[in-house]
């Protein structure tokens, strides 16, 4: 009797063994299910749907798409728009760069000297952009136009000359995108900026770090991985844009993502825009992977 | 799966059209028309139907089906924004309708522009199913409504309910080329692509379409993004009739805008939002369509402006109204469509409008009132501020017989392989990098 007790109780946790230990197995699981659902549903298959697009053959007219297997698509809108891809990267890249030079001096003040007001100057930071997009950049064409409020005035107390114009040029849609994708700079540079141990750099001082070197041996490392994120945040968006081309640029600017819109909206040739979507979507991803593999998967989502 | 997703992708974007209609204060109801189809190079399309295999409304729109077809009472009427007379909110041209026939008109602006708004019934008409509307507005500029022809997806008229249009259908909308012997479709109304210009800084504008190549402008042009539209422009200037060109002149027109391009003349290539630039003085010279140019004359401040037919050709683009296939109330629709050109009712919508009328014995109507029409013109002219002489003497409402002679009519495409062609030619000069 008295062996069997101590054998029952082991029996008795081996028979609730495997319901714990497949409890244990599954929680992982069924506790990232969600989230799980939600990259399946609104990620992994609108990804496959356009990556299977854009190797089918479709018909502008009926719609119909029948699946040719027709990999020639890929290479040939790379091709035939090389020069809009090179354009979207050259634009997204300047304006990440401006905005990364404007916003390090206005998070690291807002970091380090915002005091209590912290989040009012963030909030500050960011009241321009609840409006919407859209608007925003319509405004700037009304303000820059020929004989808007800006050109106007200096052109009559003739500061420039009559033939003078920011519309329709490069630096334009350089400018409007760096304006409207400030915040994806600003906030990740924030965060990084924020969660500084002041003490670290005391620590520095200490050592008789000048300003400069506290600077740049200790507050310059530790945001890396912001700076890095705020490229990534900023450029990404920018290399797709479309709304600031299509509203500031001219005739010699089109950006990839105005060739993609057109080619889902005006020409109703979903196949070309999906494959043109694809390779875009394929040279963020390598942005993305050079991230990861650079600073680790981990770092990225302290600041998403 | 992939059929599903078809239908939206254009939607995950913001519609273009969206923010061009913010912008506008009375945006006129035509936005890009654009043709279709660069890459892709499909042409199933037009091969069904010369296979003669049986179209979709191979057995609809005959006597038989019509003498079935009962009046519901109701209609959905989709159209282009600010394209019918509004007062206050109201169109007293269909509440005329709905008091004298008992139908209730559901009239909705839907249409941003015919690309665009044709992908959005597309996949209903590909199920066999109803798109919600008896009654759409089409362009023929646009491949869109060739499309829908060429797939059978639109009900023949019945010709037995269009006494009005039979009457009083002006030469420019009778059997017109786009549709021998409106089997499919009536027009709402037309209108001009022509040459805009500021008559304060251009002093001598002549009367040719070469202004738009003239290096004394550089810098000061506009041309439109459509590819269709650029095309024509580049047609009519290398002296070619649109509706005769060839592969060879398209090739040659794409390299006269080529060279406007490379030698800076151009500033941008626009959508709907030319007008805009021309007004705040962006540009001084554009492509632009007739009725922008009357429109903004209605203010003062834009007195300036100034619509100009080349004497090589101004291009007439109509919009069409058509029943797509099973529509639920097509009865309802032809008596609306055939409503629309009583005189009467025309005096009143066009009083609101800018474009070109299709029923010219509309002038009197808007001059001498002779019924119901008397009482709504009345009623209209506190909001719109000028009489009705002003809009029955408008050469852009009403065309004089030299207008009419310089209008040329668009390139009908007979395949997809010419758009793929067309648009090889002209899209790169607009989306140039």
């Amino acid at each position: 009797m008295e062996q069997t007790v101590p054998t029952n109780r082991p029996g008795g946790v081996v028979s609730r063994r495997p319901r714990g230990g497949i409890g244990k197995t599954l929680a992982p699981y069924l506790l990232s299910l969600p989230a799980g659902l939600w990259l399946l549903l609104l990620f992994i298959v609108p990804l496959g749907s356009l990556l299977i697009m854009s190797l089918k053959t479709c018909s502008p007219a009926s719609g119909a798409c029948t699946m040719t297997w027709n990999w020639g698509e890929l290479p040939s809108s790379v091709s035939l728009y090389h020069a809009q891809f090179l354009t979207s990267f050259y634009f997204a890249t300047f304006a990440t760069i401006i905005d990364l030079a404007l916003s390090f001096p206005i998070a690291y003040w807002i970091a380090f000297h915002g005091g209590r007001r912290k989040n009012f100057f963030l909030l500050m930071l960011l009241v321009p952009f609840f409006v919407s997009f859209i608007i925003r950049t319509i405004v700037w064409e009304f303000v820059l136009s020929n004989n808007g409020v800006v050109l106007h005035t200096l052109k009559h107390f003739h500061l420039l000359p009559q033939s003078f114009h920011i519309l329709g040029t490069s630096v334009a849609v350089i400018a409007g995108l760096a304006y409207n994708y400030l915040p994806f700079t600003a906030l990740p540079l924030y965060v990084a900026l924020e969660r500084i141990d002041h003490r670290v750099l005391e620590a520095a001082y200490d050592l008789y770090a000048t300003r400069r070197a506290g600077f740049m041996r200790v507050v310059f490392p530790l945001t890396i991985p912001g700076i890095f994120a705020a490229f990534l945040l900023t450029f990404i968006p920018a290399f797709g844009d479309y709304v600031n081309q299509e509203i500031l640029g001219g005739t010699a600017n089109t950006m990839i993502g105005t060739v993609i819109q057109n080619s889902f909206l005006v020409n109703l040739d979903y196949a070309g825009g999906a494959s043109l979507s694809a390779v875009l979507l394929a040279i963020s991803l390598v942005g993305i992977y050079l991230y990861a593999r650079l600073l680790g998967a981990r770092t990225i989502e302290q600041y998403l | 799966m992939s059929e599903e997703f078809n239908v939206t992708p254009g939607s995950e974007g913001i519609d273009p059209a969206f923010w061009r209609g913010l912008t506008q204060r009375r945006i006129s109801r035509r936005d890009a028309m654009k043709v279709a189809g660069l890459g892709a190079g499909s042409s199933f399309l037009f091969a069904n139907a010369a296979s003669g295999a049986s179209l979709p409304n191979a057995n609809v729109g005959n006597a038989k089906w019509w003498a079935k077809e009962k009046v519901h009472h109701q209609l959905n009427f989709a159209n282009w924004p600010y394209y019918i007379d509004v007062l206050n909110g109201k169109h007293l041209s269909l509440e005329h309708f709905t008091k004298t026939t008992g139908i209730k008109v559901n009239y909705s602006e839907v249409i941003q522009d015919n690309s665009s708004f044709y992908s959005k019934i597309r996949p209903s008409l590909a199920a066999g199913q109803s798109t919600g509307y008896d009654i759409i507005v089409m362009t023929n500029n646009n491949p869109a409504l060739g499309y829908l022809m060429e797939l059978g997806w639109l009900v023949p008229l019945d010709h037995q309910l269009m006494s009005n249009f039979k009457k009083y259908a002006g030469p420019l909308v009778k059997n017109p080329s786009w549709d021998p012997g409106n089997k499919y479709s009536m027009a709402w109304q037309s209108g001009w692509t022509a040459v805009g210009y500021n008559s304060k800084v251009i002093k001598n504008p002549g009367n040719s379409i070469e202004i738009l190549f003239d290096k004394k402008y550089k810098g000061q042009v506009g041309m439109m993004s459509d590819p269709f539209e650029l095309g024509h422009a580049g047609l009519l200037a290398i002296g070619v009739e649109p509706v005769k060109s060839t592969e060879s002149d398209w090739a040659k027109a794409a390299k006269k805008l080529q060279q406007q391009k490379s030698d800076g003349i151009v500033v941008a290539y626009y959508d709907q939002s030319y007008i805009g630039h021309l007004k705040n003085g962006d540009i001084n010279i554009s492509q632009a369509y007739s009725g922008d140019i009357f429109q903004a004359n209605l203010n003062s401040k834009y007195k300036q402006l100034k619509l100009m037919l080349p004497h090589e050709g101004a291009m007439l683009w109509t919009d069409n109204m058509v029943i797509p296939l099973h529509a639920q109330n097509p009865r309802d629709a032809m008596m609306c469509m055939d409503f629309f050109y009583s005189p009467l009712t025309q005096a009143v919508v066009e009083y609101y409008n800018d474009y070109i009328c299709p029923v010219p014995a509309a002038r009197t109507e808007l001059l001498h009132p002779t019924g119901w029409d008397a009482a709504a013109l009345k009623k209209m002219a506190p909001a719109i501020g000028l009489p009705t002489t002003v809009t029955a003497n408008s050469p852009i409402v009403f065309p004089s017989a030299a207008s009419i002679a310089v209008t040329r009519n668009y390139f009908q495409f007979k395949n997809q392989e010419e758009i793929d062609a067309w648009n090889k030619l002209f899209l790169p000069i607009v989306q140039g990098a």
